[in-house]
């Protein structure tokens, strides 16, 4: 019986058998615990579990089938036996109601007490055993009920259409998101759903089932459900395969694709911008060298002059457009190294004015701007910093009328230096305010037809400004002037 | 040509103006210009041009069909031929140009030369519509 002894409470009123029991059962290798009454027999026998139990019919308090109902309610598994001298059919069947493995006849030989222990002990193992697979089996059961629900409640939560088709091109799986993608207010389990797909992705499905098809893979479509690219999708359908190969059905998914076709749009509307805009410095260049070439028509020596000078101006601006593109570009991938110093705002503003001192001066235009009035820096790289306000100033003084102002004030709100620059220039009409940061926007009217940009400075000033999560607003009247305002972020070092 | 015929030019690229200003002018034929869809309209009212010349794309991209469309709809600028001067056809991808039957129908240009201006196709395609309406 290995090292493990089995446990065994011996209930019986009659001491020398009681002990004799104990003896007898204690040299054979068993524990043995002994209750000298029923009302001990039950307590023993209820308060830890017991292999097996031997219980006399007949004891002065309580009645032997008691002791038996009690011990077999809470511990099921004891191999319980009622031993008497009273051995009778009625008490027999009552007794093996109640639960009891067998009846031990008073009096008993050693011999046949041990052989029905034996046996008793044999019948608990294996009852023991059953219930551990039951419990096993129950256990199971109940956690593919749980997978189930849980993969239902998986596919019901995923935002793209799930839709499995069988081969008799019955719907056996859905989710609710399909009822978006194919337009239907509902579907019902096992509902024939063939004639409610799209004919290319019908025919996909029937590619499946195709003998001849042996190609694996999956097929995709893209569809316009909405026209004016409202509502754009992509079905990819896929075999569910049988462990054997055999396909038994087929399974749809369906994505919503409305977002990525407009940045699509957005994305081949911005080339063909890009092309119309670099196209039109080449063709005027070109223009000009075909003049000169063209011995029908005459040019004079200043005629000749001034248009060489035209075609440099328009390479001129064909290389900065093109320089801001990179720039765009690099910005967009983030690649941008920025070498991040202490750049102080008001040294950066006053060597751009000095740069442009001969613009300014050309056109008359007064800037009041107080060197000494903030001495707030900034942590950022001064690369980026002279750009942006190179590009604003720039435009403050192109756009700006003859004999204009510029005020340029720089000051502190809340956690931002505020930079504040104000022309007087033509301002914006305000049908022209939210096409502002937009690539190649450039206020077109009489007033600006002579002025050169490449539409792309803004654009580029908007993007560095946020790449330090700083802001920019402006205000603008049309023909009044415009005021920007760029918040950059200041970070106090110790 | 006993007097000059009067072309009108619109381009808001000065110097695609000018050039073409001269090449049209060597071909004999005296060139007024405009820069804008809206100067365009008004010199057209002033001088009563022989024909047209509009460039598409100027303050707006569809400067140019309008001032077109606004010549064509005027009682003398409906018998003058007017061009319309583009480099944005289909390859660039804009999805407007003056090609499909719809377009010129809406446009109604009576031409699209493209840029950069081949001269003498261009005053072969003139010729051909002072002709048809002698």
């Amino acid at each position: 019986m290995n090292n493990y002894k089995p446990k065994v409470l011996i209930v019986e009123d009659e001491k020398g058998l009681r002990i004799g029991a104990q003896r007898l059962l204690t040299g054979e290798g068993y524990e043995v615990i002994v209750a000298e009454n029923g009302t001990e027999g039950i307590k023993l026998g209820t308060e830890s579990e017991f292999d097996l139990a031997i219980i006399d019919l007949k004891m002065l308090d309580i009645d032997g089938l008691e002791v038996l109902q009690r011990i077999r309610e809470k511990f099921p598994n004891t191999v319980c036996f009622i031993a008497t001298a009273f051995a009778s059919y009625e008490t027999a069947v009552e007794a093996t109601r109640l639960g009891a493995h067998s009846y031990i006849p008073k009096p008993f030989s050693p011999e046949e007490l041990l052989s029905n222990l034996k046996d008793g002990y044999q019948r608990r193992l294996i009852n023991l055993a059953a219930q551990k697979f039951r419990k096993e089996r129950e256990e199971r059961l109940l956690e593919v009920a749980f997978e189930k629900t849980r993969m239902n409640t998986i596919v019901n939560s995923i935002t793209d259409g799930v839709l499995v088709v069988n081969k008799d091109g019955l719907a056996v799986l859905y989710n609710p998101a399909v009822l978006r993608f194919l337009d239907l207010p509902k579907i019902s389990v096992e509902e024939y759903i063939l004639d409610k797909l799209h004919p290319d992705i019908v025919k996909f499905f029937h590619k499946f089932f195709d003998e001849e098809n042996q190609e694996q893979k999956s097929y995709s479509i893209q569809l316009e459900i909405k026209p004016n690219r409202e509502f754009f999708i992509e079905a990819t359908a896929s075999a569910v395969r049988h462990p054997g190969n055999n396909v038994a059905g087929v399974v749809i998914v369906f994505k919503d694709i409305t977002e990525l076709k407009r940045i699509e749009l957005i994305k081949s509307q911005f080339v063909s911008m890009v092309s119309h805009e670099l196209k039109a410095p080449i063709a005027a260049v070109y223009g000009f060298l075909k003049l000169f070439n063209n011995d029908s028509i005459p040019l004079t020596a200043a005629q000749r002059k001034e248009y060489e000078n035209r075609s440099m101006v328009r390479l001129d601006g064909l290389l900065k457009m093109v320089n801001d593109l990179l720039d765009i570009s690099r910005m967009e991938l983030k690649s941008v190294q920025k070498e991040i110093k202490r750049v102080c705002v008001h040294e950066v503003i006053a060597s751009i004015l000095e740069l442009f001192q001969v613009e300014i001066n050309k056109k008359g235009i007064i800037v009041i701007f107080g060197k000494d009035e903030s001495t707030q820096c900034i942590n950022a790289d001064g690369d980026e910093i002279t750009r942006l306000f190179t590009n604003i100033i720039s435009n403050a003084i192109k756009y700006n009328r003859e004999q204009g102002t510029i005020t340029i004030k720089l000051s502190l709100s809340d956690d931002y230096l505020l930079t504040t620059i104000k022309d007087t220039g033509i301002g914006l009409k305000p049908e022209e305010k939210n096409k502002l940061f937009t690539e190649f926007f450039r206020a077109k009217n009489e007033m600006t037809k002579n002025i050169s940009g490449t539409g792309l400075g803004l654009s580029i000033v908007k993007r560095i400004v946020e790449s330090y999560s700083g802001k920019i607003e402006f205000e603008s009247n049309y023909d009044e002037g415009t005021t920007f305002k760029v918040f950059l972020p200041v970070i106090m070092s110790d | 040509m006993d007097t000059k015929k009067k072309i009108l030019l619109v381009d808001d690229d000065l110097d695609l103006l000018e050039q073409n200003k001269l090449l049209i002018e060597s071909k004999g034929y005296e060139v007024i210009t405009a820069n804008s869809g809206k100067e365009g309209f008004e010199t057209f009212k002033k001088v009563k041009p022989d024909a047209c010349v509009v460039d598409l794309i100027m303050e707006e991209h569809d400067s140019g069909f309008i001032l077109c469309y606004r010549i064509k709809k005027d009682e003398y600028g409906k018998n003058i031929p007017v061009f319309i001067l583009t480099s944005a056809t289909y390859d660039t991808g804009f999805k407007f140009g003056a090609e499909t039957a719809e377009e010129k129908e809406w446009i109604k240009a009576d031409a699209v030369i493209n840029k950069p201006v081949i001269i003498d196709e261009f005053v072969k395609k003139l010729e051909a519509f002072f002709e048809l309406k002698k």
